[in-house]
């Protein structure tokens, strides 16, 4: 079933994240997602995560569409301008790729070309709002299209976002809607507890939130997620399991299939998978998580 | 300089139009001198803006004072002691001046009065054009004192685009080609050699790409 009409039906949706290589060689783009065919729904490229130059995502979607996968596109504001960005979704849409993600992008100091300049002539908000009119047959500048693409549209929400923060997330989640969009792709989530409580909070809005399940390496990468990256906590009870197990790649994904579990237990439209470089262990993922 | 240039007064009134008290606050640098929003610019607008409201039948007292700066904390202190009468700032000084007021007088609302345009010269009087974006890594050495990035439209930092014609820019409305005055002062100077070096790929973290900019001298701080 489509990943559209997977989550409007009330389905779990499994979605796999599959970065295209620093290179142009995707043997092992395909390799990757050969090893998880039937098992997920969509696989979702991103657009030069954390401002490292990679293949772009249209070029992932539209290689991964042409062998028979369905993919989610990733728009980012912050390296194409207003032209460029509804080149990109155009062309996407007439590949078919169906679903699109709008995402503002990590800024370029994270990456690895210092000196290059963003762009961010647009911003997310406005984007989705491009897009909505794109569907509705017309451009950023009100001319009429030959062809309107069809997408089903979502975003991202910030699932470490706390007291205040989350207020004006959920704000913002409420403006996404309005714009368009139908689902969002939250940052990694480790605590099922408090995503469980978040999912009623956010019941309301009417937008489905996709949890992610990010594929932990180590106790050590996992201490320094915890210490360092902003909205991301991992409980330490699973820090210490990772630590004492025998086999820590085991634990590790063992780790990951249970989140996956959880959140559909838990009634989450769906997950995202993401194994940053450990895509080959995506199968006994899945095998951990029953899907 | 700063070069800024007045907003329209309508755009004025709708910020003003609910206070009883307003403060015009003008600057007496760059905003002098482009005439936008220096004593006399202060005066003006505050007597046009008085003319409107008596029409309109409304009672909103507005008072005029002009500093020396209004991007150093020295002068923006001479109004601390009336700040407090105001419920309503407008500053004409450029968008550096609005802000650092707005961040001193913090309870104070402080309403731009003037657009802020570039960093530029005063071709004629009446006549300001752009000579600099601050890119913060100033290159005019290689381009014969002529600035690409400000004033070539595509900033091209390797020679002109192809679409200049007489010596004027593709994007039209009498803009020189900004190349063309680098080739012809190169040639002047005869050190055409250094156009025909490929311009290294140029470092946008120093400029406003990179974020907010601060400099910090260590040797002057106190
Ligand atoms: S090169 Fe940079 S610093 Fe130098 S004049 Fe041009 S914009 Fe200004
Ligand atoms: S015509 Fe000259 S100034 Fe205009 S974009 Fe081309 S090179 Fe730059």
């Amino acid at each position: 079933m489509p990943l559209k009409e997977k989550i409007e039906a009330g389905g779990f949706a499994v979605l796999a994240e599959l970065e295209p290589p620093k290179g142009a060689d995707f043997h092992s783009l395909l390799a990757n997602a050969d090893l998880v065919k039937g098992r997920v729904d969509a696989f979702m490229v991103p657009e030069m995560a954390n401002s490292v130059v990679k293949a772009s995502s249209l070029g992932g979607c539209a290689f991964l569409q042409n062998r028979g996968f369905e993919t989610v596109l990733q728009v980012c504001c912050r390296d194409r301008n207003r032209l460029a960005l509804q080149a990109d979704i155009l062309a996407a849409g007439a590949i078919g790729i169906k679903t699109v993600m709008v995402v503002q992008g990590d800024d370029i100091t994270f990456g690895d070309h210092h000196q290059a300049r963003a762009v961010n002539d647009v911003t997310l908000m406005q984007l989705l709002e491009a897009i909505a009119g794109l569907k509705n047959g017309k451009d950023m500048a009100g001319i009429e299209l030959k062809g309107a693409p069809d997408f089903f549209v979502g975003s991202t929400f910030n699932a470490g976002a706390a007291g205040g923060a989350l207020d004006l997330e959920i704000e913002e989640l409420k403006k996404k809607k309005g714009l368009g969009a139908a689902f969002v792709v939250t940052t990694p989530v480790f605590d099922t507890d408090i995503f469980e409580k978040l999912l009623v909070k956010l019941k309301p809005v009417g937008v489905s939130v996709i949890p992610t399940v990010l594929l932990l390496k180590s106790a050590g990468m996992a201490r320094y997620i915890d210490r360092n990256v902003k909205n991301i906590f991992i409980p330490s009870q699973l820090i210490e399991s990772i630590q004492k197990a025998p086999d820590k790649p085991v634990e590790c994904v063992s780790i990951a299939g249970k989140l996956i579990s959880r959140f559909k237990e838990m009634g989450a439209p769906g997950v995202l998978v993401s194994t940053i470089g450990w895509e080959e262990k995506l199968p006994q993922v899945l095998d951990e998580a029953r899907l | 300089m700063i070069v800024a240039d007045r907003k329209p007064i309508e755009e004025i009134i709708e910020y003003i139009k609910d206070r009883d008290k307003v403060l015009i606050v003008g600057c007496n640098e760059c905003v002098t001198v482009c005439e936008a929003g220096g004593k006399k610019e202060v005066g003006v607008l505050a007597s046009a803006l008085r003319m409107y409201f008596m029409n309109q039948g409304k009672e909103i007292k507005i008072d005029e004072v002009t500093l020396e700066r209004q991007c150093d904390h020295e002068y923006l202190e001479e109004i601390r002691n009336i700040v407090d009468q105001y419920q309503a700032i407008v500053s004409l000084a450029c968008g550096v001046g609005v802000q650092f007021m707005s961040e001193k007088y913090f309870k104070t609302q402080v309403y731009p009065g003037v657009n802020t345009c570039f960093m530029g010269v005063t071709e004629e009087r009446g006549v300001w054009s752009e000579r600099c974006q601050g890119c913060g890594q100033c290159i005019l050495a290689t381009t014969g004192g002529i600035c690409p990035v400000s004033r070539c439209a595509k900033r091209l930092l390797n020679g002109p685009c192809g679409g200049s014609s007489k010596g004027m820019c593709e994007i039209g409305g009498e803009v020189p080609c900004a190349w063309q005055i680098i080739i012809d002062k190169l040639t002047a100077l005869g050190r055409l050699d250094d156009y025909e070096k490929l311009a290294p790929l140029k470092d946008w973290s120093k400029e406003r790409a990179g974020g907010p900019r601060k400099v910090v001298r260590e040797d002057v701080r106190q």
